[in-house]
């Protein structure tokens, strides 16, 4: 059985269809990244999975169980989000930021255990970030502060993680930093994580698996190196990919015509 | 935190004893002290039976319904700041004040006669502020699937319809009435008794409770709804409970002493200021300091211009300004 099973999933706002009968599987300890352009229904896909939005048609499963009828406890403790824009809550330390994550565990009545301390400890010293633990969430860097929310998110301890643009406004290096990082929790934890990304490069170079979307429908999904080399891919972007092998990796690049 | 809980007690206990001494018949301190001790077995009282009079069906039951307003409005002040996510919250939002304030002009100027005996105009006030919030939730959309702003919005909507139909009331009414409702609108501790703190102390405690147990709530729903529910937060059912217990605490507080401004908007402020920004630290600390607050407001708003009294919410803001300012600048020179 699949971590994520998706089947003949649609979501609707209004008459508007944003996705259209998606069938998707994913094993544990595997990197899916889902590519498309604007308007392709990426983000939808994400939300629908973090159970954010409510399927018109379909259904989303995490580990056999139906993603809609959970209730946003048991959801926080399969799934966790990592959000395009997240908000960063002026006066927040970053321990507290992240031990947000552990809302689920300790429920909104009962102060965070000796166990939810810990597992704070441990992802702040795993992402490098006890020695900001005290500061005030705004005084960090973007870097500082995406390494931040991936914290949080890495604390909620789920089996899956859905990431939307998760290196959005990020310089190169950083981007890099981010991705190795998260690379390395599926490698050595085994977790599952849908990422929606821009730069077909990088979602090349760190997923396992690639899936194409375009207008709300899925075109394409398979392992990376297939996909970014397909016609598919770029009649979806409408232009000219070439992929290019540096030391090893691709590097696809959009031809002007 | 611990130094601020600490200093925030004493000064409950400064406002406490200051509630009952201070006023403008002269009781020695240590003769009410005195009094205070008598009553649970440890020595004997001297007051006069005047004086016994004067402190525990005068003074005392203000002095109880002023820290149980203060503590209400302090506490939902600081609630509906962290729900709706929004520093210029106050209990008034969504149109508590309006319907309270529309609520006791109908019973002053005796809309539709016999009304105008003292004991219908909390009632309405009440059900007034309860039917104002209940409208603002229902064409908010039910406050549930609507964004907070929608609500907001609402609120405001609801509250210039109220205000304006109390308006016309007034306007309608003898010169006497017009006088009353505009008193009552200003806020008064003046006819407090042991039976209206009987009638809002139920409302107060279950409302406060609630409202402190909310305070990890509102820190998880300080990133936003789609990230809170991402960490587990049912953020509809929280905002639902917490919305409800703030009005409803308040609705009952508005009818026993009328409409007091700026505790609810500036003692949560003042508190966030001082132990800093996790509702966990603001709100219960905002219970403490906000009914210290108010009885010290009163015992200035009954005592400066005795035997007349001043508004209380004139004496509030009054204090409240400078009290806010002092406290900015001096967390500035920390920060610098």
């Amino acid at each position: 059985m699949s971590t994520l099973e998706i089947n003949e999933l649609s979501v609707r706002a209004g008459s508007t269809a944003l996705i259209s009968d998606i069938t998707l599987n994913v094993e544990a300890g595997t990197w899916c990244t889902i590519v498309g352009p604007n308007g392709a229904g990426k983000t939808t896909l994400v939300e629908t999975i973090a159970g954010l939005r409510r399927p018109s048609k379909g259904t989303v499963s995490i580990a056999g169980e139906l993603v809609s009828s959970m209730s946003e406890r048991e959801r926080a403790l399969r799934v966790a989000l990592v959000t395009q824009h997240p908000t960063v809550p002026s006066g927040m330390s970053v321990r507290d930021y992240v031990a947000l994550g552990r809302t689920a565990y300790h429920g909104l009545l009962r102060a965070p255990s000796a166990g939810d301390r810990q597992a704070v400890a441990d992802v702040l010293a795993r992402l490098s970030l006890d020695e900001y633990a005290n500061r005030d969430v705004v005084t960090l860097s973007g870097g500082e502060r995406q390494r931040m929310v991936l914290a949080r998110a890495l604390a909620q301890a789920t089996m899956v993680m859905v990431l939307d643009e998760p290196i959005t406004g990020l310089d190169l290096r950083h981007q890099i930093t981010m991705l190795d990082l998260l690379q390395k929790e599926v490698r050595e934890c085994g977790l599952t994580v849908i990422a929606t990304l821009h730069d077909l490069t990088l979602a090349g170079q760190f997923a396992d698996r690639l899936v194409l979307l375009d207008h709300g429908r899925l075109v394409l999904d398979g392992p990376s190196g297939e996909v970014v080399r397909s016609q598919e891919l770029a009649d979806c972007y409408g232009m000219k990919l070439r992929v290019i092998d540096v030391d090893g990796a691709d590097v696809v690049i959009p031809v002007r015509r | 935190m611990a130094l601020v809980a600490v200093a925030t007690i004493i000064a409950l206990v400064a406002a406490v004893v200051c509630g009952l001494v201070v006023g403008p018949t002269s009781i020695a301190t240590t003769r009410v002290l005195g009094d205070v001790l008598s009553r649970v077995g440890l020595g004997h009282s001297t007051l006069t039976p005047l004086q016994s009079l004067i402190i525990w069906q005068v003074r005392a039951p203000r002095m109880v319904l002023g820290l149980l307003a203060g503590a209400m409005l302090a506490v939902a002040g600081g609630t509906y700041q962290g729900v709706f996510r929004n520093p210029l919250a106050d209990p008034y939002l969504l149109g508590v004040a309006a319907g309270a304030g529309l609520g006791a002009t109908i019973a002053i100027v005796d809309v539709g006669g016999g009304l105008a005996t003292p004991s219908w105009t909390p009632l309405l006030a009440f059900g007034g502020a309860m039917i104002a919030v209940i409208v603002t939730w229902v064409i908010g959309g039910r406050g549930l699937r609507s964004s907070t702003s929608t609500l907001i919005l609402a609120g405001v909507a609801v509250a210039s319809l109220f205000t304006s139909t109390q308006t016309f009331l007034q306007q309608q009414s003898s010169t006497n009435s017009i006088a009353r409702v505009y008193i009552w609108l200003l806020g008064s501790l003046a006819s407090a008794s042991w039976s209206s703190v009987t009638l809002v102390l139920p409302y107060v405690i279950v409302c406060v409770v609630i409202c402190v147990a909310a305070g990890q709530a509102l820190d998880v729903m300080s990133v936003g709804e789609d990230e809170s529910r991402s960490l587990g937060l049912p953020v509809r059912r929280v905002r639902f409970i917490v919305i409800a217990a703030s009005s409803l605490g308040t609705a009952a507080i508005v009818s026993a002493v009328g409409l007091i401004g700026f505790v609810g908007i500036i003692v949560p402020h003042i508190v966030r200021l001082l132990v800093g920004t996790s509702y966990r630290r603001i709100l219960p600390i905002s219970v403490v300091f906000g009914a210290a607050f108010l009885v010290f407001a009163d015992t200035i708003a009954r005592t400066v211009m005795a035997p007349s009294e001043l508004p209380l919410g004139v004496v509030t803001a009054i204090v409240g300004a400078p009290v806010f300012v002092l406290i900015l600048s001096l967390r500035r020179q920390m920060v610098t």
